[in-house]
């Protein structure tokens, strides 16, 4: 029986919220939760296809030590939560407008398409609303 | 005839041994045993907790040699 449906509402570009993002997508994707994740702000560019290691790897003594471990990647996390689970990622419509970026610009096959705030909002009326 | 599987996940960071452990048995038959190796410190409460959760079985949990040895039955 699937669980109560869960939201991540991801803004912050830094690595460390960018991998607990993952994290809590992916593990709640298996554990029969579905999960959908909405990128926007900050966060989308870290998902940019050609994005630059300082952007992917930007934040705090977290960021280091992630790196320094070889922590799996968020999209490494994404890519199985996606295969194992239920888990939808979706890219702020708004924040790609802003960047004047098409969804050719994002990392090859993880999002499932643009989406406007209000969509996601009145989605997540059904679930558990996470912000990081 | 159910058969034994293993997963060594040593090195791996969470969920890193919970992704190893689903993706085996999704590629195992009913009532075959997945046994994870994992020096990862959440995996002995994590794992146990995720059986129960998508309702597979434990069979068990054991530590020693500096990692934990977690033996799951697929049920479904």
């Amino acid at each position: 029986m699937a669980g109560q449906p869960l939201y991540i509402l991801l803004c912050s570009g830094e690595r460390e919220k960018l991998q607990i993002a993952a994290m809590m997508a992916s593990v709640g994707a298996v554990s029969e939760r579905p999960v959908e994740l909405f990128v926007s702000m900050n966060a989308i560019l870290a998902f940019g296809k050609d994005a630059p290691a300082e952007v992917r790897e930007s934040g705090g003594t977290f960021a280091r030590v992630l790196k320094e471990k070889r922590a799996p990647d968020a999209f490494t996390l994404l890519r199985q939560g996606r295969e194992l689970g239920d888990l939808k990622l979706w890219a702020c419509s708004m924040a790609l407008d802003l960047l004047g970026w098409e969804m050719e610009r994002l990392v090859d096959k993880l999002f499932d398409g643009p989406l406007g705030l209000t969509k996601f909002l009145s989605d997540a009326e059904s679930g558990q609303l996470v912000t990081l | 005839m159910a058969e034994r599987h293993k997963v060594d996940a040593r090195g791996a960071f969470c969920p890193g041994p919970l992704m190893e452990l689903i993706a085996t048995l999704r590629h195992s038959q009913i009532g075959d045993e997945v046994e994870v190796w994992s020096t990862d410190k959440g995996s002995a409460t994590d794992i146990p907790e995720w059986v129960k959760k998508v309702r597979h079985e434990l069979v068990s949990v054991n530590q020693g040699n500096g990692y934990w040895s977690i033996v799951v039955r697929k049920a479904k």
